[in-house]
């Protein structure tokens, strides 16, 4: 009886406490899904801005360097930045909520955006790091054996040096991911047993 | 002017109306920052807006309205999991935590709130739906309809909500201080 009470009260003052209502006309909500339409606009142009960009830097290299490696390089760098843009793109659209959140069940759509975020994660090699690697390898490789050929002493040996220092970075991220992505993962498995714990209810 | 969209602009007033007060609530479970909490509010509305393009009956409008606004504002969780958010628990890890200092619940009602919203904040998304659902004053079976879990699992965890509850607060003049 007296938890009984205590449980009133607390829902009392849950349902009595004083929010800031937000009150928004139709003619409002209207404007605001148009603002955060040209919002995500905004954020694929600068997107787009930044490959340009990429383009015009290394293809400058390729039209005005004479060397076979850099040039080789610089289309590398060109192909990975357009692949992991486009790659952008297309994960970045779903970041939108869907329409029909509705007749989703919260454990359903908890899990869906988590196995989502997992598989980009898990993935993040082929879809981000991996495109992104060949380019400035051969960029940096290439660039120190143009100064100096291997057999002659010390600026291939900074080329090396500098390209392991390059992997170091992009295994770090990669090793980052992965962790975030088991964690991910038992966030999942905790959802999972509660769908089989409904199965087990409903024989 | 379409009839699809007069009836969901329809739809959405309804909804508004109806759940307006109930939706602040939930973004202050989900959010502790006001100016975030506005945002999330906003995002609420207008995915509540768009998702009556396909309300199709299946379910009541307070199912849909609550599933809607849970799963914006887990989303908005799992966006934020890289700042710096405090590890959230689940409602048995909760239960197990010692907590000696049992608030009188009619002392202070505002510092009541407070903490009870600092519990509320500490879970995770699932047991955050269900105790925002429990304090809304939803049963049991609505309370599985919208998170999707079963009917003895939402047992089991009003269950712990009480028993976490009575062990936080309790009545003035029937626990000593």
């Amino acid at each position: 009886m007296v938890n009984e009470l205590l449980q009133n009260d607390v829902r009392n003052i849950w349902q009595d406490q004083k929010v800031e209502a937000v009150q928004l006309s139709v003619q409002e909500i209207r404007q605001r899904a148009g603002h955060f339409a040209k919002q995500t606009g905004r954020r694929n142009l600068r997107e787009y801005i930044g490959v340009v960009f990429a383009v015009l830097v290394f293809g400058f290299y390729i039209l005005w360097f004479p060397n076979f490696t850099v040039r080789l390089g610089a289309s590398l760098t060109i192909a990975g930045a357009l692949y992991v843009a486009y790659q952008l793109h297309r994960r970045g659209s779903t970041r939108n909520l869907p329409e029909n959140c509705g007749s989703e069940s919260c454990l359903d759509f908890h899990r869906r955006e988590l196995e989502r975020q997992r598989d980009a994660l898990r993935s993040i090699w082929s879809w981000y790091l991996g495109p992104l690697i060949p380019g400035p390898m051969v960029l940096i490789i290439g660039g120190g054996f143009a100064k100096r050929p291997p057999w002659h002493g010390r600026a291939w040996i900074g080329a090396v040096v500098s390209a392991v220092l390059f992997s170091l970075v992009f295994l770090a991220i990669a090793r980052f991911n992965r962790i975030a992505a088991r964690r991910l993962q038992r966030q999942i498995d905790d959802l999972e047993e509660c769908s089989k714990a409904k199965v087990r209810d409903a024989w | 002017m379409p009839a699809g969209t007069s009836r969901q602009d329809a739809l959405y007033e309804e909804a508004a109306n109806g759940f307006g007060a109930a939706l602040s609530r939930l973004a202050r479970a989900y959010e502790a920052d006001a100016d975030k909490r506005r945002d999330l509010s906003q995002e609420i509305h207008l995915a509540l807006w768009r998702s009556f393009e396909k309300f199709d009956g299946r379910c009541s409008m307070r199912t849909w309205v609550y599933r809607v606004a849970h799963n914006v504002a887990t989303s908005h969780i799992i966006r934020q999991r890289h700042a710096k958010m405090p590890a959230m628990v689940s409602l048995e890890e909760l239960e197990n935590l010692a907590d000696k200092n049992a608030m009188k619940i009619n002392s202070d009602q505002r510092q009541t709130l407070d903490r009870l919203m600092a519990l509320i904040q500490s879970l995770k998304p699932l047991d955050r739906q269900v105790i925002v659902s429990y304090l809304e004053g939803l049963d049991a079976a609505a309370i599985g309809e919208i998170t999707g879990i079963s009917a003895g699992n939402v047992a089991t965890k009003i269950y712990r909500i009480k028993g976490i509850l009575a062990r936080r607060f309790h009545e003035g003049g029937h626990c000593g201080e």
